[in-house]
């Protein structure tokens, strides 16, 4: 009941932050510049392709900063002493935000990638094929978000300065999403969505427990 | 009629790796009294409150609320406390409004509930004006109102204040005691830390001082006063231009006699002096010489004074 509570209450908070205004306005944006800034011949790759994976890196790499620095900021300004002395379960307040945010993030994706779709319908470049190579980088982006967005969770609970959150964030949160995408280069028999899911599903869960643990362990 | 007790706490301890910063402290606190806890910064006051609030769960002794240990009923416990903390901060994009209701359905409050109860507290505390105002645009001043305001919602039978008055200016000072002088009226049991005495002293109906984990003294403000008299003083005021007592301090028990003004003298007496006695002889002596007096007291120290004393500070 909490959970919920927090969760949509959080999701008000984010959905009109600068960040996620940034995210919604700016990703759809940015899918049209890619448009124009990229090569014509893009070797048999959709526009929607490379929409989803410029924007699931941007969009994690931001949201993961977001969710350090305001874990850290938050913990620094004593917030949630009001919500623990309610009977409010440390662990909804952890989960809440990481659900909020990766909502908001893969809104704020899935429009872009509609963008990119349209462009590419327009260009003619809309065929089985590419749909396909769209769904599948629309998979591997939201797989890697959901571990970039609990590793910022990582470091938010384990940090207590706002420029280390960041800063860890940024060089390590995005380079460790990554771990998706690397067995397919070297196992090429690995289908990249199940893979994708499956390591995206199984390292969010065991960085979510650890992100719990150790805040269920801080004084406040 | 004998109220019955509302806090305990019993032989509790507390330890942070090597600094204890509770040492086996125990008190009660009956059920309706303004009980005022000071202490110096690091005292304990804020280790002592987060246990009562259940934000420190790992302590030694025990802790009962209406006779029941709160480890035992931690949920009971959410509901029976309000809390205001010495700095808790709220989310920036929040509005005071947004506080109400979040933290209203959050204690179990219904829509309706939420509606009245914010009404209410946004009148007590004189906030109504900024309802819909985000709280980063709040004055310091406003935001420990809504800090008390968050901790009222749920109409707790005990409201805990950490610190409430601190950086607070004089005027908002006054409207806060006048807000908690009003609560205590009611049958709510108020717990209220400070490092000024004056902060709690005309609001507290008991006064517990604590220094370096322990409880140092626990009574009424006049009880400490009178059990801690700095040295045994009279003062006497004389009617202008007539003359002061003489020979004073030829009587027993008389150390020396101070002449402050034309009209004042005070008069002090010896470590082992009988106050009773003395004032008699005192009072004797200046009716002999047929003084004009306009006023005699026997000098009682100030709570500062006894605050001071027993924290080991230095007094004039």
């Amino acid at each position: 009941m909490s959970l919920l509570l927090i969760f949509l209450d959080e999701l008000k908070g984010y959905a009109k932050s600068k960040v996620m205004i940034v995210l919604w306005f700016g990703l759809p944006l940015l899918s049209f510049l890619i448009q124009f800034i990229s090569p014509n011949d893009l070797e048999g790759m959709p526009i929607s392709f490379l929409v989803s994976i410029v924007v699931s890196s941007i969009g994690g790499t931001l949201s993961a900063i977001m969710l350090s620095t305001s874990i850290v900021s938050e913990k620094n300004r004593h917030v949630y002493e009001l919500f623990l002395i309610r009977p409010v379960r440390r662990s909804s307040l952890i989960l809440a935000k990481y659900l909020a945010v990766y909502l908001c993030l893969v809104i704020a994706v899935s429009i872009s990638l509609i963008f990119g779709l349209i462009v590419d319908a327009f260009r003619g470049d809309l065929m089985e094929n590419y749909l396909n190579i769209t769904f599948e980088s629309l998979i591997i982006g939201i797989s890697s978000m959901s571990i970039t967005c609990s590793i910022g969770i990582f470091f938010g609970v384990l940090v207590s300065s706002v420029p280390v959150a960041a800063i860890l964030s940024v060089y390590l949160g995005s380079q460790l999403s990554t771990i998706i995408i690397l067995p397919t280069i070297f196992f090429k028999i690995l289908n990249p969505i199940i893979l994708a899911l499956s390591l995206g599903i199984t390292i969010t869960i065991i960085m979510m427990s650890i992100n719990i643990l150790i805040f269920s362990k801080q004084q406040f | 009629m004998n109220k019955s007790t509302c806090i305990e706490f019993k032989n509790v301890s507390k330890n942070y790796k090597e600094l204890l910063a509770l040492d086996d402290i125990s008190f009660k606190i009956p059920k309706g009294e303004i009980f005022g806890y000071i202490g110096p910064n690091g005292a304990g006051k804020t280790t002592t409150i987060k246990i009562l609030v259940g934000l420190i769960r790992n302590f030694f002794g025990d802790v009962l609320v209406n006779g029941r240990k709160i480890s035992n009923n931690w949920k009971d416990l959410n509901n029976l406390i309000g809390y205001h903390p010495q700095e808790a901060g709220f989310q920036v994009w929040r509005t005071v409004d947004q506080v109400f209701k979040t933290f209203g359905r959050l204690s179990g409050l219904t829509s309706e509930q939420i509606n009245k109860r914010t009404q209410e507290i946004l009148k007590l505390t004189y906030l109504s004006d900024v309802r819909y105002k985000k709280v980063v645009h709040l004055s310091g001043g406003m935001l420990q109102k809504l800090r008390l305001g968050q901790a009222l919602l749920h109409e707790p039978q005990i409201l805990v204040l950490d610190e409430p008055l601190t950086g607070l200016d004089p005027n908002m000072r006054f409207q806060f005691k006048k807000i908690i002088k009003k609560l205590g009226k009611s049958d709510i049991t108020i717990f209220f830390s400070s490092h000024i005495l004056s902060d709690v002293q005309d609001v507290a109906d008991k006064i517990g001082i604590i220094n370096k984990g322990k409880i140092l003294t626990i009574g009424s403000p006049e009880k400490l006063q009178s059990s801690f008299r700095i040295g045994n003083i009279i003062e006497i005021i004389y009617a202008e231009n007539t003359s002061l007592c003489k020979d004073l301090d030829s009587l027993r028990y008389i150390d020396y006699v101070e002449n402050i003004k034309s009209n004042k003298q005070l008069v002090h007496l010896k470590a082992d002096a009988d106050v009773d006695i003395s004032i008699s002889s005192i009072l004797k002596s200046l009716f002999e010489q047929d003084c004009k007096l306009r006023s005699f007291n026997l000098v009682e120290p100030s709570l500062e004074e006894v605050y001071l004393k027993l924290v080991g500070g230095e007094t004039d």
